[in-house]
């Protein structure tokens, strides 16, 4: 399974990779922003978007309604991890296309928990 | 009365270190004033906003972010080199992001800004308004870590 890593910190980017490698995982590309994203995203072959909603160029909300737009990704699952936990915030989220969300910070077992229930579906 | 908001500053502060950098923390008592400067030389800061305003300031020496940006990524200490000010930055944007979220179920909304790294030596954060300063200290293993917060709130309309 590829993942999509969305994120402005290289450092969080490590992380999440490091926690799906933990979990199994090994298949992964990178992005630092959205625009970013949707290029990796055009060449194709991400089963699941990690996004990070505050990020410069074009944030983790617009890259959502961006990917949603496609048709080659629309239906890519997205998870989101990001520090905004208000409830607006996560309605926000989810309205833009977002499947699920984990709130900064959180553990391996919280990441796993949200990657199962968007595959359930 | 719910948690103060030193001792939910405090709360943040011990959760990200346990689930992000898995380093249990112990607290010290915090300490009122800026009377005592942290020996540091790697700090993060993070501007909030909304039903009070201020400041969340993370400190470590060198080796204590390096010890720090070392756990988060899954490396040795003395392999970290330009990652540590982007690994900083990140742990100081969720302390004050996990605090921000706390207060906001206390009733007190907040905004929080990007995070900024300084890293060097003989510096010194000071605001230009007036604000309560408290200084956590903690003991990360060998190391003495600080979290300060400085929270100006607004004065009551007369």
């Amino acid at each position: 399974m590829r993942f999509l890593i969305v994120d402005d910190s290289s450092t969080m980017r490590r992380i999440i990779i490091n926690t799906l490698n933990k979990l199994g995982h090994q298949d992964f590309v990178e992005a630092s922003n959205g625009r970013e994203g949707i290029e990796r995203l055009n060449s194709g072959g991400v089963d699941m978007i990690i996004t990070d909603w505050n990020m410069p160029e074009m944030n983790g909300i617009d890259f959502i309604k961006a990917v949603r737009g496609t048709t080659s990704a629309k239906d890519v699952p997205v998870l989101m991890v990001t520090t905004n936990a208000a409830k607006d915030d996560i309605v926000e989220a989810l309205r833009a296309g977002v499947n699920n969300y984990v709130v900064k910070p959180f553990t391996a077992e919280t990441i796993k928990e949200k990657i199962d229930a968007v595959l359930a579906r | 009365m719910g948690p103060s908001v030193v001792d939910t500053l405090q709360s943040a502060t011990e959760e990200v270190f346990d689930t992000m950098i898995f380093r249990k923390l112990s607290s010290q008592s915090p300490i009122e004033g800026d009377a005592l400067r942290p020996q540091s030389n790697v700090v993060g800061t993070v501007g909030f906003v909304g039903s009070a305003s201020g400041l969340v300031a993370f400190y470590s020496t060198l080796d204590g972010a390096r010890e720090i940006a070392g756990s988060m990524l899954g490396m040795e200490p003395a392999e970290v080199n330009g990652e540590m000010a982007d690994a900083i930055g990140e742990v100081t944007n969720m302390i004050a992001g996990s605090f921000r979220t706390r207060m906001a179920a206390q009733g007190q909304p907040w905004a929080i800004t990007v995070p900024t790294v300084t890293m060097g030596s003989d510096f010194y954060i000071k605001p230009h308004v007036q604000g309560r300063r408290v200084l956590i200290p903690f003991k990360m293993d060998a190391h003495e870590i600080f979290v300060e917060l400085i929270l100006i709130e607004p004065k009551p309309e007369s």
